[in-house]
């Protein structure tokens, strides 16, 4: 293909000595001939994946959500005066208690415990005379605040995820584009690298990674890279196949663009709708993956928390405090069913053919 | 078909090698050597490296870990449990994880099946939004939240299962695990099926054979179903591997006695040997595991064999 423009490119040069003038090309004065449909007027591609994707309930909800978390996470851990590594020991293992809705008889600081004489109900906020004390979804067993801490969880969860899928889509991205933009020999050998790179299983790259960095926040983000931009690229190096075809590819150039321009500024806007459908299907996996790490004890690192670390320290009490256990475990829940369900919804949004579940 | 399956074997040897080759510079690369001991002599020293080969080229050195590993000499255990030979632990622990790694798949593939047929018989009815609300929740939740939610109310609560793991009745213990270990698998086959199945009985030889007047079963399992499981087998090899990853967290919640909760360990007290070994074994696995599924496609799809061939 880029053979044949190299070769042409002399005899044209020498033969085409003529010097176009502005005279030449007249704009053809049509506007009143040409008939446009008024009743169904052209929208917008945008425009229609938006109506289709804000008719889906569920998508929606998915949307609503996020955002919701999105917020709470950053303004939630300033909503009281606890902060997330703030210990309080003389009040740890509070159950939840919300003012106004513990006169309803529920969140009123009271749990059930089993002890010898069977199970109790106990009130620890009156058997330790903390009356004006609060902690919205309790303390956790260091008397930290769990409200906080599950927002400032959330926070570093979601960091880590949206930057970890930015960091993917833009290798993956560019492995895939490249790969079959040129096609031949280098999609070969960059394929086979691929197919190495994927049979490697990701638990196992991950562990390595593990032994080599400290665990924290950077290796995580590392580790979520090196393992999730194979999925970006399939689909980047598919879209890149089919387009490349086209006719705007071919007139791009024929006008004499790169390689360059032509992978990232021509095709690359036109397959933007199913890369940010996989990125959001791959935030899910990397606040799964983090929340995994963490609950293996090699996730972020005390004080800090994230969602995985938080379940993780509930778990230890889980079967005596269930309360410390159950808002990092919902939030996380939530979030990756609302990334999954926006993900879903803006996949047939954007392909109205392809009705999947 | 041949040379299909040469160049699958081919690539599944070449990666092995390749992650020898990384599981090798990252030996070499960890801090000490084993004869870290001052009162040895540089004479010593030099003994035993020669009698453990430490002195020849790295290749061969190489080549002599390359050897070992495939004969599964992973060499002794740190820390765990104190020049333990790796191979004995993983052989006591392995079973273990497969059987439950095992019921997962089955279980999963099955209901998965299952579920994804009534959607796709019953398109658009409250039946097949309820089979699409489970698939949804059963692919976004974590498995794990599952193991915990289940060891709460089925271990702790009503008692039905025990909470940990028991040797001495090891299927009753294998429920809960299993459970949630499936979900995930569950999920993505019932997705999987409903969209194939619907693809599959919009074809024109769906058409066919409904009008030469077969119906119902022998036409949904006879003809439907046979090709619509063609795809769902290349979307198992992939979810063997998740499982791998739930279940070191599962094995953790019911500290099951299995590779996933040794990798654990393994790696929160540094026991290097210990988690150079496992990434073997995994890898191992997991390249079989990919091997045998791309093989089947071939044998069960001409389309594929020949397709792959031009590439």
């Amino acid at each position: 293909m880029f053979k044949k423009k190299k070769a042409a490119a002399t005899p044209i040069a020498a033969v085409n000595t003529y010097v176009p003038v502005d005279t030449d090309f007249v704009l053809k004065d049509n506007v009143d001939d040409l008939e446009i449909d008024t009743n169904f007027k052209a929208q917008s591609f945008w425009k229609e994946v938006s109506y289709r994707f804000f008719r889906k309930g569920s998508a929606v909800f998915g949307m609503i959500m996020i955002l919701l978390i999105t917020v709470m996470a950053i303004i939630g851990p300033s909503m009281n005066n606890y902060t997330y590594s703030g210990q309080i020991l003389a009040e740890k293992s509070l159950a939840p208690r919300v003012p106004g809705l513990e006169n309803l008889g529920i969140f009123d600081g009271s749990e059930k415990m089993n002890t010898v004489n069977g199970v109790q109900v106990v009130n620890n906020y009156k058997d330790k005379g903390l009356d004006d004390t609060y902690y919205w979804f309790g303390s956790d067993n260091f008397g930290r605040d769990i409200w906080t801490r599950t927002w400032h969880g959330a926070r570093v969860s979601l960091i880590i995820a949206v930057v970890a899928a930015v960091i993917d889509m833009i290798i993956g991205m560019s492995y895939g584009l490249i790969s079959g933009y040129f096609g031949g020999k280098t999609d070969m050998v960059m394929q086979r690298i691929l197919e190495i790179a994927n049979s490697i299983p990701r638990l196992v790259i991950v562990t390595l990674l593990l032994l080599v960095f400290k665990p924290g926040m950077l290796t995580i983000i590392i580790a979520l890279m090196l393992t999730e931009w194979v999925g970006m690229s399939r689909i980047a190096r598919a879209e890149m196949l089919k387009l490349k075809e086209q006719e705007f590819v071919l007139a791009s150039r024929t006008l004499g663009a790169g390689s360059f321009h032509i992978i990232f500024r021509e095709v690359l806007p036109n397959i933007i709708g199913p890369i940010i459908t996989q990125v959001m299907f791959s935030i899910p996996t990397a606040i799964f993956t983090e929340a995994f790490l963490s609950f293996v004890g090699l996730g972020i690192p005390v004080p800090q928390c994230s969602l995985g670390s938080l379940i993780s320290d509930g778990f230890n009490s889980f079967t005596t405090h269930p309360y410390q256990i159950v808002a990092p475990i919902l939030v996380m829940a939530f979030l990756m069913l609302s990334f999954n369900l926006v993900a879903d919804g803006l996949r047939e949004a954007l392909d109205p053919k392809m009705k999947g579940m | 078909m041949k040379k299909y399956v040469a160049k699958r074997v081919i690539t599944a040897v070449f990666t092995l090698l390749v992650i020898l080759l990384v599981l090798f510079i990252l030996m070499q690369l960890m801090p000490g050597s084993p004869f870290n001991d001052e009162k040895l002599t540089a004479d010593q020293k030099a003994a035993l490296y020669a009698k453990y080969g430490l002195d020849q080229p790295v290749v061969i050195q190489f080549g002599r870990y390359v050897l070992n590993m495939l004969r599964g000499d992973f060499g002794v255990s740190y820390k765990i449990s104190k020049n333990t030979p790796i191979a004995q632990l993983i052989a006591v622990r392995l079973p273990v994880s497969i059987a439950i790694g095992g019921y997962a798949v089955a279980l999963g593939a099955l209901v998965g099946l299952i579920l994804g047929l009534i959607a796709a018989l019953r398109r658009d009815t409250i039946l097949d939004t309820l089979c699409t609300v489970i698939s949804v929740i059963g692919v976004s939740v974590p498995s794990y939240v599952f193991a915990l939610a289940l060891s709460f109310q089925f271990g702790y609560k009503w008692h039905l299962f025990p909470m940990l793991y028991n040797t001495a009745e090891a299927l009753n213990s294998s429920v809960l695990p299993s459970v949630s270990l499936s979900m995930f698998t569950m999920a993505s086959i019932a997705r999987f099926t409903r969209t194939e199945m619907l693809e599959v009985m919009g074809s024109e030889y769906m058409l066919l054979a409904e009008s030469k007047g077969i119906s119902g079963g022998a036409l949904i399992f006879r003809h439907a179903l046979r090709n619509a499981l063609i795809p769902i087998i290349t979307v198992l090899a992939p979810l063997i591997v998740d499982l791998m990853t739930g279940s070191l967290v599962v094995e953790k919640i019911f500290s099951i006695p299995g590779v996933g909760s040794l990798l654990v360990n393994a790696i929160q007290s540094n026991d290097y040997n210990v988690v150079i070994s496992l990434s073997f074994i995994y890898s191992a696995l997991y390249i079989a595991i990919m091997l045998v599924v791309d093989i089947l496609y071939g044998i069960i799809d001409p389309r594929i064999r020949l397709a792959k061939d031009d590439a």
